[in-house]
Formats: C-alpha cells, structure tokens, sequence
C-alpha cells in the first residue's frame, strides 16, 4: 500500500480500517512532507497490526528525484495530500498563498499520480483512491482558489479513470465534504455535515470495496452538491456561499 | 472563516455544562505553544470523569495523542500517547495473553486519565491501583519542559501526579506492565447476601479472590438494608474452560452494543422505576448462588455494552458519589448512608460497594484507603444539594472522603486532600471549587 500525505488523519484511519478488515502489506510506504509526526504513526501500526512500513520523504514543493522510487509499487495507492491555506478573505490576492494551493492540490500532485499511474498500467492492476473535494464540484467565492485546484484534480481523476479503465486500473474519486481534523479545528462546521476521519475512512473503505468511481463521504453531500451544482448562474453569482 | 475554539463541554455525567476553549495538537511543539501561552489549562482525554474534574478556561484534549509506541511482548510492557483508550489498549494485548492489571468499571477512559485519576478496580484489595505498574510517564510541566517521571527519575513529580487529577502537567505517554492472561473469560461466582450483614462478611470471606464487588440496592430499608448480590472472579486457565471456548481462548466474538439514541425525558427515571429494575435485577438470578464462565467485557464492562448510557438520566445530566469509610467504621457508615439515600427517595440504581485493601502511602495523592467504598448514581434534581450535603456529613462523621474524579458539588473538607499540584498553569474548575470553598 502506498499513502500520499500519511499525516492525514483520514488517510491514518484508512490505514488502520484496511488493516483491521485482515489487509496484509509485506510493506507500507508512508509518503510525507514531515517525518518526525509519520514516525509516531508508523510505530503505531507495528504495534496495534505487526506491520512493518517506510517513511518516505515527500514534499510538493520542493524538487522530486523520481529514481528514489523507482522500487516501490503496490495494488493500492490511497492519496489524502492537501492544503487548504487561506481562504478568499484573507488570501486571494497573496500570490504566495495562491500558487502554493494551486500546486498542492493540484500542479505538483498530478505528475507524482502520473508516476504510479504509470507503475499500475504496467502491472496492469490496481486501485487509486484520491482525495479531492466537494469544494471542486463548483467555485464559490468563500474559496474558490482551493475549489479551482480541487476541480482540476477532480477533472484530472475523470480522465485517468477513463483511460487506465481498460488497463485494470481503478480511480476512485473521494468527496469528503467536511471532516474533523486538524486542518478544520475550530471552524463551525455543521455536525450533522461533517465525518469524523475514523468515519471517512470507514465509508471510503466501502466505497473502495464496491469499486465507486465518485464517492462522498457523508451521503447527504451528494444532494447538496447536486443542488449547489443546479442553481442557474445568473442566480449563483448573487449568492454568499 | 476564522477558527473559534469555544465550545459546549461537558463529562460523563453531563453537569456541569461549559463553554471553554478546547484545543487538540498532535505535534509537541504546538502543545508547548499552547501552556506557554495560556494560564488555568487542563488536560482532558475521554470526558469520562464524571463533574468538573477535567474541565477548565482552556482544555488541551488528548484524543489526538492515540499513538501506540511500543509493545515489548516478551515482558508484556506497553507504551502509548496519553490518549491511548483503555479499550483500544485491550484490543492488542488480550489476543496476546496479556491484560490490564488494573482496570475501572469503564474501558472507555484513556492512559492519561487513569495515572491522573490513580483508578481502582476490583482488584484494589489485591493488586492495588492503577499507579501500581506504571513504570514511567513523560510529564509536560508548568514551564513547558518534558520530564520523564519514574520512581527513580523525577520520582517527587511522579508521586505528585498520580492521582493528581492533572494539576501537575500533561501527561503525554506512557509505560506500564501488563498482566499474563491464559484465557479472555473470568470464572465467576455471584452470591446473594440479604442485607448488610451478609455481605460484609462476604467480603471479608472473599478477600481472597483477585476480583470482587457487589451490586448493592439502595432502596431497600429495615431488615433488608443492604441487599446485595457479590460477585467475585478470578481470570480463567484454558483448561477450566468449556470445550467449545477453548478452542480460541484469547479472542472474543464481536458483541452487537446498542446505543441509547437521546436523552431520556425526565420522568422516565423516578424512583418507582428505579425500584423495578432494582427488584428485577435482584431476582434475576433465582439461586443464592451462581458459577460460571463469562468474557472479561461482560465482567469488568457491564455498562460498555450500551453506548451513551448517561442518555438515560435525561439532559439535566446526573452525579456520581463514591465514598470511602475507614474499615473498621464501615458498616455504621454504610448503613447510615443507605437509609438516608432510601429516605431521601432519590432511587440510585447501579450502586457498588467494595472493600479497598491497604492504599500505597507513596501514592499520597491516591483517592483509596483501607475501608468500604459505595458508589452511587444520582440524577441531577432539586432535591440533589440536599442529600448530597447529608451524605457528606455522614462521611466526615466517619472520616472518609471522596473520590475527586466522580466529585462536582461535595463539601471541600472531603475533596481538598490533593498535596504538591499548586500552580497557575494547570487548574481545573473542580480544584478552584474547592480551593475556594476553603
């Protein structure tokens, strides 16, 4: 199993769901921009599973040497990587803050996808599951910087899964509207909206175990998006969302 | 959207309700940020404590500190994050042949609280307090420094903490013993006694069986007072076992735990329905006396089996008062608090009686001491002050005192007994009530 972003309470729960369900791994690799917090987590699994894993260092931005992963394949690749960063309020107009969501979530991310893509077309076999975002499915002013990335992520997920289909790759693209991490802490976020990252991970499971190509974490998100996505523009642009 | 972490708070017997600031980090220097720059802090893992014990101006959560860090399963030593639950705990190391030596009546609470709390099991009599086989702790202090705490190493701060109810830091991780296990199931032997009499001398007679507690109906008056029914166990070997158990001793079948969906209105529990299902517990088991085999959860965890069972006392929330009397004034005391609480008509159900053994004197901060200790439920009402103030004076009378995790109202002259955790970093509302009350 290879994990984007293994600091992601989600993609930690994820884990820990596929290990519980009786998931042997002769490996995990353990991508991450921060070591020092994966070590604790990789530490965890050894004891709580007896699974033996390595921690990778990866961070988007910075330059990426491809040959330090040239050994590493698997079956299954679950990507959490993601960065919320300031919304339109207090960072539209910070190119900074523009450019480094704009490559996290997306310019950056693409060509590493690419890169175990490639391995799982030539193995012909595999399941990508990739995090992207109900903020994708259409720009709001609130954050549409972070909602434009995530929407050519989500775009970017359509066409891989469409031409790696008849390869026995899988994609599945995972909508998890809110969640209870770190990154949301102390937002008022609605709890009856939002997962707890033990739940995404039990319902990203499902979906992964019934090969959806397009999953939202909390069912309700679908009708919300499918309402937000159905309001005439001339009408959406007037709105505060 | 600027991030606002005042919230609603509330523990296990939702009252008293708060809004404080709760903050969660994972990453050690973001938890020294945050005692760095705030004053009146306290730690609070699960929320199982029952009053303000873990409740402050700013609460640091553990419930992201939920790593394990090593399992040396040769000695049967572990180690964790603070926000380790004990359940989680239990579902490593049981396949193992290994358990917790000292566990509460809940497995819902996290390692954090149980070295802050010092918890008791059954086993008090014979294997003492949680504390006991803590080997080493890492303590994040008043001045944001990290002192690993061992009876040998920083042992003034390792004593001061136990049972410190949080007042002397954080608890970040730690290390303690386990105990070998042949089998997940307890054989178990449960006696009915009639009154007090009868079991208290149970007890005595039951000193030597590792576990023992009795289920205790506080209603009953005159010459059933003290109704109750023992039950004593001691881990089961393999080959006590039915066959069929036998087969996998260590592993348990995953159990269906129903969920109480919201809170009860008010008038569900009174005291005439409080008196029924004491009555059907009673005579549930027909026989004086019963043996057999039943899993560890069954035994040790009755009330996990139903999530959000605090559901039940309605919104208003309940208490917990638990009590410990000097042995040798045990039974006066005891019987002067069952007629007052059956005289008071506020009904308890689930009340626990337990004879404490010798408490450890390095363990200064520990709630136990020799003596009988009753545990007892209240829903939150008006009549609530009143008889909690008559039961506290019964207790002083007989020189006891009360147990800090379960306290959110009783008398300062039976909760002030913590020494050496007096700092204005790590403050709770319980410890200010009761610094104040002074």
């Amino acid at each position: 199993m290879i994990i984007l972003g293994s600091n992601s309470e989600v993609a930690q729960s994820f884990v820990e769901k596929v290990l519980e369900a009786g998931g042997k791994y002769s490996t995990i690799f353990l991508f991450t921009s921060n070591k020092e917090t994966t070590e604790k987590f990789a530490k965890h699994i050894d004891v709580k599973y007896f699974q033996h894993s390595e921690i990778i260092e990866l961070d988007l931005m910075k330059e990426i040497d491809y040959t330090k992963f040239d050994d590493i394949t698997s079956d299954l690749l679950f990507c959490a990587t993601g960065y919320l960063g300031e919304g339109t309020e207090e960072g539209l107009y910070d190119n900074k803050n523009t450019e480094k969501i704009i490559d996290i979530n997306y310019a950056k991310l693409v060509p590493v996808l690419n890169f175990f893509a490639e391995k799982m077309e030539r193995q012909r076999s595999g399941n990508m599951i990739v995090l992207s975002s109900v903020a994708g499915d259409r720009g709001r002013q609130s954050n549409f910087i972070y909602g434009s990335a995530k929407a050519g992520l989500t775009a970017y997920l359509s066409g891989l899964r469409n031409y790696l289909f008849d390869k026995k790759v899988h994609v599945m693209t995972v909508k998890p509207g809110f969640m209870e991490t770190k990154m949301t802490e102390g937002l008022p976020l609605n709890p009856k909206l939002t997962a707890t990252p033990k739940q995404a991970a039990e319902s990203i499971y499902k979906a992964y175990k019934s090969q959806k190509n397009v999953a939202y974490v909390l069912p309700i998100w679908s009708i919300i998006m499918l309402i937000i996505k159905n309001i005439p523009e001339f009408i959406f642009k007037k709105l505060k969302l | 959207m600027k991030p606002n972490f005042t919230q609603k708070v509330t523990n296990w017997g939702n009252f008293p309700v708060v809004e404080k600031e709760v903050k969660s980090e994972d990453s050690l220097q973001k938890i020294k940020d945050f005692v760095k720059s705030n004053n009146e802090i306290i730690a609070r893992g699960n929320g199982r404590c029952y009053g303000d014990a873990s409740l402050s101006e700013h609460i640091f959560s553990t419930k992201r500190l939920n790593k394990f860090i090593s399992f040396d399963r040769l000695n049967g030593i572990i180690e964790c994050e603070s926000g380790v639950l004990l359940s989680d705990i239990l579902e490593v190391v049981v396949p193992q042949g290994y358990f917790l030596y000292v566990t509460p009546g809940t497995k819902f609470i996290s390692v954090g609280g149980a070295i802050a709390s010092d918890v008791h099991g059954k086993n008090h009599h014979a294997e003492g307090c949680f504390s006991e086989y803590v080997i080493e702790f890492s303590l994040l202090n008043e001045n944001g420094e990290v002192l690993t705490c061992s009876r040998e190493e920083n042992s003034e701060k390792f004593w001061s903490t136990i049972g410190g109810m949080g007042l002397t830091g954080i608890i970040l991780s730690a290390k303690f013993k386990l105990k070998n296990i042949e089998t997940a199931y307890i054989r178990q032997e449960s006696i009915k006694a009639e009154n007090l009499d009868e079991i208290f001398k149970l007890f005595e007679e039951s000193e030597s069986w590792t576990y023992n507690v009795a289920w205790i109906d506080c209603l009953q008056t005159g010459k059933n007072i003290g109704r109750s029914i023992m039950m004593r166990g001691e881990h089961a070997f393999k080959h006590q076992l039915p066959k069929k158990l036998q087969e996998n001793p260590l592993r348990l079948k995953k159990k269906f735990s129903p969920t109480v969906p919201f809170y009860f209105p008010n008038f569900v529990l009174n005291n005439l329905t409080v008196k029924l299902f004491n009555l059907l517990y009673f005579n549930k088991q027909r026989s004086k006396e019963i043996k057999n085999y039943i899993d560890y959860e069954t035994f040790f965890y009755p009330l996990d089996a139903v999530n959000d069972w605090n559901k039940i006392y309605g919104k208003t929330g309940f208490i917990q008062y638990q009590m410990v009397i000097p042995k040798e004034k045990g039974k006066e005391g005891m019987k002067r608090i069952l007629e007052t609480i059956a005289k008071s008509g506020n009904g308890s159900f689930l009340a626990v009686l337990k004879l404490f053994g010798k408490n450890n004197p390095e363990a200064y901060n520990s709630f136990p001491f020799e003596g009988y200790t009753l545990a007892l439920d209240f829903k939150v009402n008006s009549k609530l002050k009143n008889l909690v103030e008559k039961l506290d004076a019964i207790v002083e009378e007989f020189g006891g005192r009360i147990y800090l995790t379960k306290d959110s109202m009783s008398k300062s002259s039976l909760t002030n007994y913590l020494q050496n955790v007096q700092n204005p970093k790590f403050v709770s509302l319980q410890h200010k009530r009761i610094i104040n009350n002074n």
